[in-house]
């Protein structure tokens, strides 16, 4: 789909969806919404709709800031610890790595 | 033009989805595959090694021991150790680190081992060259103290004894096959294999006056990659975790099977105690093992005592059958000994559960044989218990069965050897035996005949060198297999006298005995047992020295089925039933009991002279066999201490190569260049296509598909 022919509230309600979407524990929407919207928001000249668009994008570009800190924190820790967690660690993992600890 | 692509795209993904494949179910299929693809480029590169035995990681409770290497495999440049002074180029001063060092046997010390182990990754792998005969001082990568912790000499049953304080049973013992070693070890043999790889050093890597040789450098790969790793509780753990993608067993129980039969026929169907029955056990141990996997000959702590029971089962066949004794002898051959006593401990645990054919409360005494390869003009050694002798009626029931020394010596003169029998001092323990787990569950009277007083006579114990060759197992040259089976050792004669009385056809006699021990200790592969074997396990004969190693529990190993047919042969009786009656456990169709009884085999037999079809017959036992697991992986107790734990881990294919190896900055080279390629010619294509109106616009219509 091509935004550019798409009518200005088309892309606000396009725009809110992916915003709304992203708080179903799907971070990969808000990073979509942010890319794919970036320029709308804040390269192209002034419209009606684009002040709600910002709003959305910028909180999306928020949620995807605060999901990568806490999975790295995670992953940070878990790779770390799982060895020694011993048993909670293997129930926590999906695959186990075969012949390391 | 656009479909042409397409279907290369597609060509590229399949293949790349073949590879992933064969690479994921191992070497087999990417060995098909290297043959298909690119066999003559591998060759040039690769020797890959033929005769290789690798050191293998086990676990128990508590530790992990043995050697593995990374998954892509170790690469080491080839360093061949001449003296331990050498050390120091491999672990200091060598410019091309890590090494992977070829050793003598004779430098495969526990000193030298450690200071590699501790060489701080200089070090990628071990490769120990086996002598062809064996060495003349002794050697022992065992412990000093044989499964010290599980015997019944705990701090609660006499602190004095724990832990070997009166006796150092195997001060040889330097305790390396309980190491653990972070880099691969293997073991070649010596022959032309060896010398190519000697030679590759030689003309590559050899340092002349202490300065750095020059590249291409002779390196060797090996890989023997482990899965398990940190101790059972882990590993067995991880089997049970299937929700992942790809549900490997990481780990097996170390077990396999007991063999026992009995001179009077018990009913093994109703399980638990046996009214008026009383059984005196003669037990001898099954197993043995060595610093590499599938290496273990345990001609002396092993094949002397089975056979030994198997010899005097054998004599004792007719005195048994004929007169009516009024105890019942049960010959129960251990399995897994070696590993924390498996196949004892789980005896006495099913006979305390009531789910073996007796229980202890049958037991009357228990009488093993230990290691007996005696030496002409030696002495046999009656050790018993001390603790439990401290017990009057025990001490009854032992001076009894020692009383008996006197009468074993008449019979040893009767058959022309000087062989004195004694006891050794009241207070020393006893060795390490399968009695001691008997002794844990209740103070039980018995006896262990050894060849040694107090220390093991033995130089080689649990080590590849306890071979046919240490038990003087030799025979005039060019003797063909077939001679070397009828020919009566030294050692056959000297060590198998049996304990009962009545003279024995001593030729014959002699002969099985030789027979047995050509069988464990030269191959198993041979005419003699082919004729007692049933057709399915005949297949399975090798014709090489059997494997002591007790090995996982999912298999039978080649002793257990030898000694079970074995057993069965020289106790049972030859019955006249019909292949099909014989195969399905009884006499005649209407005979519905015997099965609880007996066992019934249905042999090969040999053939007639002027015929090839072998003449089978139906042979009737007593010989069953029992579980030899510990009952540590039934309680699903895998910190235990009481019993066994230890497991094998699995492993990704194990195989070793030698190449030559460029210096870094060739390698760096050749990569930078393949980059610039690329580079370039992302460039060139990206230029062509910018430009492609200008280049190919002579005369002709631009394209006009729209897409």
């Amino acid at each position: 789909m091509n935004l550019e022919r798409l009518p200005n509230e088309e892309k606000l309600s396009l725009c809110r969806k992916y915003y709304l979407g992203g708080f179903a524990f799907l971070p990969f929407l808000w990073l979509v919404n942010v890319v794919w919207f970036f320029r709308e928001a804040f390269v192209k000249p002034a419209y009606t709709e684009q002040l709600q668009i910002k709003t959305y994008v910028k909180r999306s570009a928020l949620g995807v800031l605060l999901w990568v800190a806490v999975l790295t924190t995670w992953i940070t820790i878990f790779q770390h610890f799982r060895a020694q967690w011993g048993e909670v660690g293997d129930y926590l993992s999906f695959t186990i790595p075969l012949g390391i600890p | 033009m656009d479909l042409l692509s397409n279907k290369w795209i597609i060509n590229l993904l399949v293949c790349c989805f073949y590879l992933g494949k064969w690479f994921s179910s191992g070497a087999g299929c990417r060995h098909t595959l290297t043959c298909v693809r690119c066999n003559s480029v591998e060759k040039k590169i690769y020797v890959h090694l033929n005769y290789k035995i690798p050191c293998v990681r086990l676990l128990n409770a508590t530790h992990q021991i043995g050697c593995q290497s990374s998954l892509s495999g170790n690469v080491g440049v080839l360093h061949v150790l001449e003296s331990e002074e050498n050390l120091d180029w491999v672990l200091r001063s060598g410019p091309n680190p890590p090494y992977m060092v070829i050793l003598e046997y004779r430098l495969f010390t526990r000193s030298i081992m450690m200071k590699l182990k501790n060489g701080s990754g200089r070090v990628a792998g071990v490769a120990v060259v086996a002598p062809n005969t064996n060495p003349a001082a002794g050697f022992s990568p065992h412990n000093t103290c044989p499964n010290e912790n599980t015997g019944v000499y705990t701090e609660k049953y006499d602190p004095t004894m724990a832990h070997c304080n009166v006796t150092v049973w195997n001060p040889l013992g330097n305790g390396l096959s309980y190491e653990e070693f972070d880099f691969p070890i293997f073991s070649l043999k010596d022959d032309n294999e060896t010398q190519v790889i000697r030679q590759c050093y030689y003309d590559h890597n050899h340092v002349v006056n202490g300065s750095a040789p020059q590249y291409p450098l002779c390196a060797m790969q090996l890989y023997s990659h482990m899965s398990a790793v940190t101790d059972t509780a882990t590993c067995m753990r991880r089997n049970d975790i299937n929700f992942s993608l790809n549900p490997d067993m990481v780990c097996d129980p170390l077990g396999d099977f007991n063999v026992w039969a009995s001179t009077r026929p018990i009913n093994n169907t109703a399980k638990g105690h046996k009214n008026g029955e009383s059984v005196v056990i003669a037990a001898a141990r099954l197993d043995s093992r060595s610093f590499f996997f599938d290496i273990a000959p345990g001609a002396e702590s092993g094949v002397s005592g089975f056979v030994t029971l198997l010899a005097a089962a054998h004599a004792l066949r007719n005195v048994t059958q004929e007169a009516h004794l009024n105890r019942t002898i049960l010959y129960t051959f251990f399995q897994g000994e070696t590993f924390d006593y498996i196949g004892s401990s789980r005896m006495v645990y099913d006979m305390e559960k009531n789910q073996f054919a007796v229980d202890l409360d049958n037991v009357h005494s228990v009488l093993e044989i230990g290691q007996v390869g005696l030496r002409p003009n030696s002495t046999l050694w009656f050790h018993s218990d001390p603790v439990s002798r401290r017990n009057n009626s025990v001490n009854e029931e032992v001076c009894v069965e020692n009383s008996r020394k006197l009468e074993i010596k008449t019979i040893f003169s009767a058959t022309g050897l000087n062989v004195s029998v004694e006891e050794p001092g009241f207070s020393q323990p006893l060795p390490p035996s399968s009695f001691q787990r008997f002794l844990r569950a209740r103070p039980i009277p018995g006896v262990v005949i050894e060849d040694h007083k107090s220390a093991f006579t033995n130089r080689f114990y649990e080590s590849m060198y306890d071979n046919g060759e240490y038990l003087n197992i030799s025979y005039p040259p060019n003797m063909t297999p077939e001679e070397q089976l009828e020919h009566i050792t030294d050692t056959a004669r000297v060590s198998k006298v049996s304990k009962a009385g009545p003279p024995l056809s001593t030729f014959y006699f002699f002969l099985s005995v030789t027979q047995m021990l050509y069988s464990f200790l030269v191959q198993s592969n041979n005419s003699w047992i082919q004729q007692l074997m049933t057709s399915d396990y005949a297949n399975h004969l090798t014709d090489r020295p059997a494997n002591l190693y007790v090995g996982v529990a999912v298999q039978q190993s080649e002793p257990t089925y030898l000694v079970q047919h074995l057993l069965a042969n020289l106790t049972g009786s030859t019955v006249n039933a019909t292949q099909d009656n014989c195969k399905n456990q009884r006499m005649d169709p209407d005979d519905k009991d015997s099965k609880h009884l007996y066992y019934y085999f249905w042999v090969q037999g040999a053939a007639p002279p002027n015929s090839t079809e072998r003449q089978g017959f139906c042979v009737r036992s007593t010989v069953r066999l029992s579980k030899a697991l510990s009952p540590a992986f039934d309680l699903h107790q895998y910190t235990s201490t009481d019993y066994s734990t230890w497991t094998e881990s699995r492993w990704k294919p194990i195989t070793g190569r030698i190449f030559l190896v460029a210096s870094h900055d060739l390698e760096m080279l050749t990569l930078g260049v393949g980059i610039g390629i690329l580079l370039t010619s992302l460039l060139l294509t990206y230029f062509f296509s910018s430009k492609a109106e200008i280049l190919f616009s002579s005369g002709r219509e631009p394209a006009t598909a729209t897409y």
